[in-house]
């Protein structure tokens, strides 16, 4: 493959994957309040487009042609910047993140991944926890006491659950020996049982690191609306508010969900019969029922999200914290001890 | 070519990044400019091949302790803390001419030509089996000692840590 077709494949690539994110990103704040809506048992936005089909389009244009301010004594470099740092790294996260098996266009075989780098798990992480950034200096930066109360408690949940969702995520790397995201997912084709059968506590684990790390409820507490009235994102207006729940509710939570289906639901294979084998409803398709699967069970999580928010109560700060050092890490670590066991009984 | 592109690139960043260290006056600057320095540390890792200590750097380095700077700096009345008004200037002239030695030393070295292993033994390791097992085989029979000494050290040092923060009841009877 010449230097200049691996340009263009790559940058068909990037293109492609931020126009979904964004896009997707867009769309989901209107399932999002259509599930919370019917969860509430009121009908929800119905007004623009049918049954609210063109609300996040208003919304954008509402965002958007608003009045920009920028409180006094605020810092104008940083309070900007914040924005940029809470975006690029969730969505850089997407890079290591497979969508789906090898497939064959024009002559090339294509990965549906962006970088298939041999690390690709430690990226992961890496980045997703880079959005702290944006959180600590938005919250700085308003030079406003809610804003920076949110922003310390975001940094304290942040620092405690990633150690937590590490410990959690070395279980299905110590099954599949691999880091490479599209490796692991391989190893549990060929093994054929999905990791959340044999790594049941991680992934439990992993899902309340999940909810900590994207300020889901329960762990809303950095920008729990009765006390500080949003938190960290309290002195910004017009779209640049609008950009940090895009970010943290849906962009984070969709490549936190990614990096969970490849983890322990398999990534882009079929339903899974535990060391016999998958079955695939959509085999007409052939590998592009791949991508449909993947797109499944990220909805599936999407909404397993949605439904513990419009649900549950928050936790106190010290609660949340005291969860994750003293019951979620000494399980993910307990889970590391039975893995170690485990881990050599696979045949693969 | 492509990768010594890279490494120029990120070797020239993270040098303008470590003089906005030195020179920057407002401490949360201070500590975006580390930020900036270290993600292009990562950056020569990664050039380099060594992807694993790249992601690694970017883990322990950029997110976990350059973030305990963010949360504490933000956490003080940092008007009162601009360099400015400190004295502790003479400390940075002090250490100069140390840091020069230390740089004399590392030129003699990359000059005579010492590497880590003359008879490439690494590099036939990393190609057999990758980034992450030659870190494990290296880290786990070479260098054992050392790092079994190190966990040792950052044991007694979380230990210490947890002794100093631990608030209790102070009884004086």
């Amino acid at each position: 493959m010449s230097i200049v077709a691996l340009g263009i494949i790559i940058a068909i690539k990037v293109v492609v994957i931020l126009a979904i994110i964004l896009g997707i990103g867009a769309y989901l704040t209107l399932v999002e309040r259509k599930v919370a809506a019917h969860i509430q048992r009121r009908p929800g936005p119905m007004v623009v487009g049918w049954h609210g089909l063109l609300q996040p389009l208003a919304d954008g244009i509402k965002l958007l042609t608003k009045e920009d301010i920028l409180p006094s004594s605020a810092n104008f470099l940083l309070y900007n910047l914040a924005i940029v740092m809470a975006l690029v790294p969730a969505s850089l996260v997407f890079a290591v993140v497979p969508f789906g098996p090898e497939i064959h266009v024009f002559g090339y075989d294509i990965k549906p991944i962006l970088t298939d780098v041999n690390i690709g798990i430690i990226m992961a992480f890496a980045f997703g926890s880079l959005a702290v950034y944006g959180v600590a200096l938005s919250g700085w930066a308003s030079n406003s006491k809610y804003a920076l109360i949110g922003a310390l408690r975001k940094a304290g949940i942040i620092i405690s659950y990633e150690v937590v969702i590490t410990f959690a995520a070395l279980g299905p790397i110590m099954l599949a020996k691999s880091l490479s995201t599209y490796d692991i997912v391989m190893a549990q084709i060929h093994q054929k049982v999905w990791y959340i059968f044999l790594q049941p506590i991680s992934f439990v684990v992993f899902v309340f690191a999940l909810l900590a790390e994207t300020g889901r409820v329960p762990f809303d507490i950095q920008e729990a609306e009765a006390e500080l009235v949003t938190g960290f994102t309290v002195e910004y207006g017009g779209m640049k508010f609008g950009l940090f729940p895009l970010v943290e509710w849906y962009v984070e939570v969709l490549s936190l969900s990614s990096i969970l289906t490849v983890l322990y639901l398999g990534g882009w294979s079929p339903i899974n019969i535990p060391f016999v084998g998958f079955v695939d409803p959509f085999f007409f398709l052939g590998p592009w029922s791949g991508f449909i699967w993947f797109i499944i069970k990220v909805t599936i999580l999407f909404l397993l999200v949605l439904w513990l928010h419009w649900t549950l109560p928050r936790y106190r700060i010290d609660q949340i914290t005291t969860i994750a050092w003293k019951v979620m890490l000494p399980l993910a670590l307990f889970n590391i001890l039975i893995t170690a066991f485990i881990a050599p009984l696979l045949r693969g | 070519m492509l990768s010594q592109i890279a490494f120029y690139l990120f070797g020239s960043i993270s040098i303008i990044c470590g003089l906005g260290v030195v020179s920057a006056s407002n401490p949360i600057y201070v500590v975006l400019w580390l930020l900036g320095a270290l993600i292009a540390i990562s950056g020569i890792f990664f050039s380099a091949g060594a992807e694993l200590l790249g992601a690694l750097q970017l883990m322990v380095y950029v997110v976990a302790i350059a973030v305990f700077y963010i949360l504490i700096i933000t956490a003080v009345p940092w008007r009162k803390l601009h360099k400015n008004e400190q004295h502790n200037r003479l400390i940075g002239v002090a250490v100069l001419p140390f840091v020069a030695i230390l740089y004399v030393e590392a030129f003699i070295v990359a000059l005579s030509g010492v590497s880590l292993s003359k008879n490439k033994i690494i590099e036939t390791i990393t190609k057999n089996y990758g980034n992450a097992s030659t870190i494990g085989i290296k880290l786990f029979s070479t260098y054992f000692w050392a790092f079994e000494l190190m966990s040792v050290l950052l044991l007694i040092s979380m230990i210490g840590a947890i002794l100093l923060g631990r608030k209790e009841e102070k009884t004086y009877d």
